[in-house]
């Protein structure tokens, strides 16, 4: 009896211990017992002080860290909003003392925000700047100075150097921007208040006393507020939550990145060297984050130019952007452009920098884009592998803008509100959910995409977090955290890398600057190694409120080192010599050389004055016509085509029309230029949407001949304008041939092949879609020519297999069995790629023996070439791409239900797809319940929908009775044709940063290797999933061997922005270009 | 015609020697009942023309109840387009009760309806509970049930053809470029309300563009033009407003849900419709006049259909004219900062909502219930508005129509003009009611 409860109890100990060992985590929590360190930013709500009486209530606290006593451990200050700021110093191996009281830097007043620590005073200690904010009055909310004394106390004199900034601060950073070696300064406020009814362009450009960002230059020591001279916008929409330095453009001179929370646009402004800026978000970024909060800036890809990542609020998992997504407003939205707020939309904004003055923004591809209301990022490197990683905190102090509360909740508590103090708000107010979620840690693969290892690296803990900072606190080469919380004691997270023994190489510099700024505060490194370039910007503003002046440290990916360079802040360059790897190196100021101005060739440049043209569209909004469709249809062109239509030797193109405007013919001459061939009988038919077009020899008078496909979505079905048309080439007139089948579907492309071998061209036209009625599709067509340009439908048993094949976006004639006869290839959107054999003049679908991989997707072009100069043609295929949430793979497809399932006449689209690993409905309950009415009833709450899979919404009859489509594959594709079989090949993952509409092949560098130019981008898609712009015509080098390299934008020369619908090559020897064309836009045009 | 008119008369005014039966259930309850669906409507945010549809199809499902039972009631099935002859089991009728069967039916139409309409299910329940403990058997309940919902089907047939399913498949609303039209307005930039409710089916009236009270002043920025002076008055009463006025404006506001925006904080307070608002008010003139049982099903359905109506047409002027809201063209022309005392509903301006319906309810419950018939409405003191005393529907309807100018959300010529045309809707129905009840 005792021997067994012996065993019971070391059994129960042995299991409690099991269950006590903890975890291996990347970064494990240091505890306050063995830190030291107990600090809690710790919030009392109160009817007279909440979420709101004052807008940034739960914006949370600021960590600085520092080194105050110069004894090479670094140090650390936490702010707290209602309570003392604390100052610890690193007594070393992760001990820390608290000296506040002796310091002096408690800052008991006040609503303290950001941290910022910088020797200002240039006497070579660290001092440190705090902001403050909060619905207190301007002398309750000036900034504090506090200078170091030398010997661990401080002496606050803000007021006496002029910076004690009396706005509603967020953050501070100080930098150097007049290169005069001192430290300036730029103060990020935010408004007290949201303002919401207002006139933009009245107030975009007033100046706010308590709002506006503002900029102080340095002048021995005291500070003057420059900020209207020097083109720093302050007015009252300014909500700045995170700002950061770099120099963007690397010409020597810092720049400045802004983020604005609510309404107002983020700010890039750009260094004039002469002592202003100039804010050029607009030019040089498609979109940005909506509400954006913090942000950090580094180069996350190596590529020497420093990247930008913003934070916003979108949550990862289903049920919380369910909940809380607030309804899309098409009408708001477009109000926004036009008021000057530019783009924008909710969720983290990766932006890589192309160095030419524009940003690609790859969040989704990157899979960093979604981490619920998030605070701060740092994009540095925590794994030692020499790429920059993110860490990110999050969370929020009250739900606010959960649905149900705004709709239904609310009202019941607050039936009396008018007669009521505030004392019904407060109470209102507490019954609003928290809901902490867990911070992130996504490492960086080094390939533009990151693993979200938050969980493995100990981020589980759900925690509401805000300000963060990273050093070596203990010294040992990786780089440690500290998270200051809201309402829970801050942490200090240990990096375990390196006494894991996975140490890596890393490598430190502490410098040594000229004049005032004795930390060499941006100064930048880069260095040079087998494997690549590292770029380092010493900065200490990061992330959000805080700020961390330490040794600035990277991993390094080997072990290696060719060569490093720093830039001092005044534009000096000195060379490196005998750098110390996994050791910290002084690097000292020394007179070298000044930066040239650099010029490489580009393998393009562009031109203009070439083609007189602008294609215009008509506004038009497909999800006025359909609410739930995923993407518009219209917006689709131009498309065009091109040939010599008056003999003389030189190709001339005819550009598709739009509803608002006609086709046009422009002939080109012999100088290059083109000019303008007037139509009139194509101009007739000015009221129809020309999707595609195609010169050939309809009446064998060779000459060439104009088809035109006429499609569109914004007809009604059956409309006139659908008719497609046939122009015949009288002497470079053309006349409508009036020789076509009648009519009325929505075509795509048109491909011409003589189909029954006798000796004239027949033509494919492939059907998009039902208009009004997607993804319903019609027939697409084959006309068959009689040798006089008069076409018929081909007779049933030729085109039986072009019935129903789907929703067609583009086609190709190849010989694909080597007969001698062309065979079909079409691809469309929800479809695999298919192939129709030419038997005899009939079509048979022959697809799973050339494309065996069964690849459905969202194809928009298809492009036939011989890539690898074996003979055979193989193939790059245009697909949506990698750039958006909707994630595919054959296990977990993309799939639209579709069918009347509520008997009203009209489809309902039903789309889903999968979040983490389970497949919801892509529409929100608004957007479901506007368009099936009945649904009302059977999700009265937006709770009750939150969980919604498609089998709760559809009854098993509608289910059965439901048609459906697939998508599993989103990539842009290059197909090898391996003896007549096409194997799919991976292109560059830049190849996936947008939907690509447009492709062509050459040997653009005349290195005597096909290459490969992809356009594309949409601007027209639905809220959620955004504005992809992230191409601005993109080339891909070719070895020759079916392998293709990304060719930076620098490189190239291509800056096409807008959406490219096509791309023509033309032009003799002495100057091919390419015409680009751009929807809505002029064409751009590049010579190579 | 005469004759009609007194028959009504007689019908409603005088109360008649049949109301006198053992009812277990009586017009205060049919008050009741029917406020349980107002209170899910405003739950459901339920737009206004939206509630009045389910307010006049719950009454009549009511009425055509009531009349299962009393073949002299007046009724609507086999009379009015597309409804056809109600027809229960005689021996099912036999064995039912009639006035649980009338209140039964507003509570099973209610939660057949409304999107929250389980909300119902709890207040089904209570319901039952009573008449078990007004001693009526088991048996004869579950029969009633029975009855109800053989009725509610049949209603329901009638309800599937309205051509309600249709309006979500129609091209949703674009704003017409140009100062002279609709925009979205603040807080909310709301997409304005069912564009296309115009093609619905007329309960009583013969189209939606049968009646129209004139043409709203064009759109001019020219000071001396009719427009502008009309907008510089809705500007100038601002300025000028009275606190009777700002209360007649708040009392009349009916706003299903007014967006507070408060710092982070966001949400809608809600209230009754402005036909929420009128059904209370017949509910309140059944009460003080004692009506019967089936007198107050009439008096609700009559009055619910017409109304109904007159938002059908109000709302097919709305769009036709596609008018400016004053808070825009005040912003433009006059003053970048003005907003009106009420929130600007998100539907056109020309014309008043209000003064159609409220000027159309009011013509048929004056000839239900007589010129002068005063009463107090405290249709409001639920959402901490007093009670107001009006001596006739008249000068209620009329404070509604003045009220939204006062409101700063509607030119004076949507106002005269819409009273204008709910007055000749009203007399339609009640013509038309009349010569339906001489057929019957």
């Amino acid at each position: 009896m005792r021997k067994g409860l012996l065993s019971l109890y070391l059994a129960l100990i042995t299991l409690s211990a099991i269950a006590q060992t903890p975890r291996k985590t990347l970064f494990k929590p240091v505890p306050s017992s063995e830190s030291g360190v107990n600090f809690t930013n710790a919030l009392r709500e109160s009817p007279v002080l909440n979420i709101i009486t004052y807008e940034y209530y739960y914006n949370g606290g600021g960590v600085g860290l520092g080194d105050f006593n110069n004894d090479g451990l670094i140090d650390i200050y936490l702010s707290a909003n209602m309570q003392p700021g604390k100052l610890y110093i690193n007594k070393g191996n992760m001990k820390f003392e608290d000296i506040t009281a002796k310091a002096g830097v408690s800052a008991k007043r006040g609503w303290k925000t950001g941290v910022s620590i910088a020797d200002v005073n240039g006497d070579g200690y660290q001092d440190i700047y705090l902001c403050l904010s909060g619905p207190v009055d301007r002398e309750k909310r000036t900034n504090q100075l506090y200078i170091n004394n030398g010997n661990l106390t401080f002496t606050e004199k803000a007021a006496i150097m002029g910076v004690s900034d009396s706005g509603y601060s967020t953050q501070a950073v100080f930098f150097d921007y007049d290169r005069d070696n001192d430290l300036d300064l730029f103060v990020l406020n935010h408004n007290n208040k949201n303002l919401r009814n207002f006139d933009a362009s009245f107030v975009k450009k007033m100046i706010d006393p308590d709002a506006g960002d503002r900029l102080y230059r340095n002048d021995n020591n005291f500070f003057t507020e420059v900020t209207i001279e020097s083109g720093i916008i302050s007015n009252p929409l300014g909500y700045g939550l995170g700002v950061s330095v770099s120099d963007f453009n690397n010409d020597g001179w810092p720049d400045l990145y802004v983020t604005n929370d609510y309404v107002e646009e983020d700010y890039m402004y750009i260094n004039n060297h002469d002592g202003t800026f100039t804010n050029r978000a607009k030019e040089d970024f498609g979109h940005l984050s909506n509400f954006s909060m913090g942000c950090d800036v580094a180069d996350i890809n190596n590529d020497g130019w420093t990247d930008v990542f913003t934070l916003d609020m979108l949550p990862e998992d289903n049920r919380r952007q369910k909940l809380l997504y607030m309804p899309d407003n098409y009408e708001v939205y477009n109000n926004q452009v036009q008021n000057g707020f530019y783009h924008q939309l909710m969720r983290n904004m990766l932006q890589l920098n192309n160095g030419n003055g524009t940003f690609s923004e790859i969040g989704q591809l990157s899979g960093v884009y979604c981490t619920d209301w998030s605070w701060a990022s740092l994009l540095m490197d925590f794994n030692n592998d020499g790429y920059k990683d993110i860490f990110i905190t999050n969370g929020y102090g009250r739900d606010m803008t959960n649905r149900d509360f705004v709709k239904f909740y609310a009202n019941e508590r607050m039936k009396y509100i008018r007669n009521e103090p505030s004392e019904n708000m407060f109470k209102l107010l507490q019954e609003i959910p928290t809901t902490p979620v867990h911070n992130y840690l996504y490492l960086n693969n080094g390939d533009l995409k990151f693993t979200d290892v938050s969980t493995d690296a100990g981020f589980d803990k759900q925690t509401l977090s805000n300000g963060a900072a990273a050093a070596d606190l203990d010294n040992d080469g990786d780089l440690d955290l500290v998270v200051n919380h809201l309402n829970a004691p801050a942490e200090i997270f240990r990096n375990t890398l390196v006494e894991d023994g996975n140490a890596g190489t890393w490598i430190k510099f502490e410098f040594k600057g000229n004049g005032s700024n004795k930390n060499g505060i941006g100064a930048s490194i880069r260095i040079f190694t087998p494997k690549g370039v590292l770029a380092l910007e010493n900065y200490p503003v990061r992330g959000y409120q805080s700020s961390m002046l330490a040794p600035l440290q990277t991993g390094l990916p080997s072990s290696q080192i060719d060569s490093a360079i720093v830039t001092w802040p005044d534009g000096n360059i000195q060379h490196l010599k005998d750098l110390k790897v996994n050791a910290s190196n002084v690097v000292t100021y020394q007179t070298g050389s000044k930066a040239g101005a650099t010029h490489s060739e580009t393998i393009f440049n562009a031109v203009a004055d070439v083609l007189p043209y602008t294609h215009v569209s008509p506004d038009v909004n497909d999800f006025k016509i359909q609410p739930l469709m995923p993407n518009m249809i219209s917006y689709g062109g131009p498309h065009t085509a091109k040939a010599d239509v008056n003999g003389d030797g030189l190709e001339d193109i005819f550009i598709c029309g739009t509803q608002d405007q006609p086709g046009k013919l422009f002939l080109q001459k012999a100088d290059g230029k083109f000019i303008e061939s007037p139509q009139p009988e194509i101009e007739k038919d000015a009221a129809s949407e020309d999707a595609d077009a195609i010169f050939f020899d309809a009446d064998k008078d060779s000459d060439p001949d104009l088809y035109v496909v006429s499609g569109g979505f914004n007809f009604n079905d059956g409309d006139a304008a659908l008719q497609d048309r046939l122009y015949l080439n009288v002497n470079g007139k053309f006349r409508n041939g009036n020789s076509l089948p009648k009519e009325t579907l929505s075509g795509s492309c048109v491909r011409a092949a003589d189909v029954d071998n006798d000796g004239d061209m027949d033509l494919f036209v492939g059907t998009r879609v039902v208009p009004g009625r997607y993804p319903e599709s019609a027939e697409s067509l084959l006309l068959i020519n009689d040798g006089k340009g008069d076409f018929s439908g081909a007779p049933s048993s030729m085109s039986d297999a072009l019935k129903s094949i789907g929703m067609i976006t583009d086609a190709a004639w190849i010989d694909a069995d080597n007969d001698g006869r062309k065979d079909l290839v079409v691809c469309g959107e929800w479809t695999k790629i298919r192939v129709f054999l030419n038997k005899n003049g009939e079509l048979k679908e022959a697809t799973d023996k050339y494309f065996p991989d069964a690849l459905n997707g969202w194809w928009n072009k298809i492009q036939f070439a011989d890539m690898d100069g074996d003979g055979d043609m193989d193939l790059i295929a245009g697909n949506w791409g990698l750039n958006s949430p909707i994630k595919v793979s054959k296990g977990e497809p993309a799939t639209l239900f579709y069918g009347d399932f509520d008997s009203n006449g009209s489809v309902d689209p039903l789309i889903c797809y999968y979040i983490q690993g389970k497949s919801y409905p892509m529409a929100s309950r608004d957007e479901i319940t506007d368009q099936m009415v009945s649904l009302r009833q059977k999700f009265p709450t937006y709770t009750s929908y939150s969980n919604t899979t498609l089998q709760d919404i559809l009854s098993e009859d509608q289910l059965k009775s439901a048609k459906r489509l697939d998508a599993d594959y989103f990539e842009t594709t290059y197909f090898e044709n391996d003896k007549g079989v096409f194997k799919p090949r991976k292109l560059p993952v830049e190849a996936n940063f947008f939907p690509v509409y447009a492709i062509a092949t050459g040997d653009f560098d005349r290195d005597g290797k096909q290459d490969i130019i992809l356009g594309g981008n949409t601007d027209r898609a639905r809220i959620k999933i955004g504005k992809i712009d992230a191409g601005y015509g993109m080339m891909l080098k070719g070895d020759g061997k079916g392998n293709f390299a990304y060719v930076p934008q620098l490189k190239s020369g291509l800056t096409v922005k807008g959406c490219i619908r096509d791309i023509i090559k033309t032009g003799d020897k002495k100057n091919e270009k390419l015409i680009f064309t751009v929807n809505n836009q002029a064409p751009q045009i590049y010579l190579y | 015609m005469k004759r009609i008119v007194a028959y009504f008369f007689f019908l409603l005014f005088i109360p008649t020697l049949y109301s006198q039966k053992n009812n277990a259930f009586s017009t205060n309850d049919y008050v009741r009942a029917l406020k349980y669906s107002t209170d899910i409507m405003i739950n459901d945010v339920t737009s206004p023309v939206a509630a009045a549809r389910y307010y006049a199809y719950i009454c009549l499902t009511a009425n055509e109840t009531y009349r299962v039972f009393e073949k002299q009631q007046p009724h609507f099935s086999g009379s009015i387009k597309g409804l056809d002859e109600i027809r229960v089991d005689q021996a099912l009728t036999e064995n039912s009760d009639e006035s649980l069967a009338v209140i039964l039916a507003l509570y099973k139409a209610g939660a057949r309806l409304l999107p929250s309409g389980y909300m119902m299910k709890n207040k089904t329940d209570s319901l039952l509970n009573v008449a078990k403990k007004k001693k009526i058997p088991s048996q004869k309940i579950k029969s009633t049930s029975d009855l109800v919902d053989s009725v509610l089907n049949q209603v329901m047939a009638y309800v599937a053809k309205d051509g309600f399913s249709k309006l979500s498949g129609y091209r949703r609303f674009t704003p017409r470029t140009g100062d002279a039209f609709w925009q979205p307005t603040a807080p909310g930039f709301m997409a304005p309300v069912e564009p296309y409710w115009y093609t619905l089916r007329m309960f009583i009236l013969d189209s939606c563009s049968q009646f129209t009270g004139g043409e709203p002043d064009a759109y001019d920025t020219t000071t001396s033009s009719g427009f502008y002076k009309q907008m510089k008055e809705v500007y100038d009463i601002k300025k000028n407003l009275s606190k009777e006025q700002a209360e007649i404006a708040m009392f009349w506001d009916c706003n299903p849900f007014a967006l507070q925006q408060v710092g982070h904080l966001e949400f809608g307070l809600k209230k009754i419709s402005p036909g929420g608002h009128w059904m209370g008010i017949t509910g309140i003139a059944c009460k003080k006049q004692k009506l019967s049982l089936g007198k107050t099903a009439y008096a609700h359905a009559i009055v619910s259909m017409g109304m109904c109506d007159a938002f059908v047409s109000c709302w097919n002027n709305k769009y036709k004219y596609n008018r400016v809201r004053p808070v825009t063209a005040i912003q433009k022309l006059m003053d970048r900062e003005w907003t009106p005392l009420l929130q600007t509903p998100p539907f056109p301006e020309y014309t008043s909502g209000h003064s159609v319906i409220s000027t159309a309810s009011a013509t048929i419950l004056t000839h239900l219930f007589g010129e002068n018939f005063s009463f107090t409405d405290d249709t409001e003191k639920e959402f901490g508005l007093p009670a107001r005393k009006f001596t006739s529907f008249k000068q209620a309807c009329s404070e509604a129509a003045i009220s939204r100018l006062y409101g700063g959300i509607h030119f004076r010529d949507a106002i005269e003009n819409g009273v204008k045309e709910g007055e000749k809707i009203g007399n339609f129905v009640v013509m038309k009611s009349a010569s339906l009840l001489a057929a019957q």
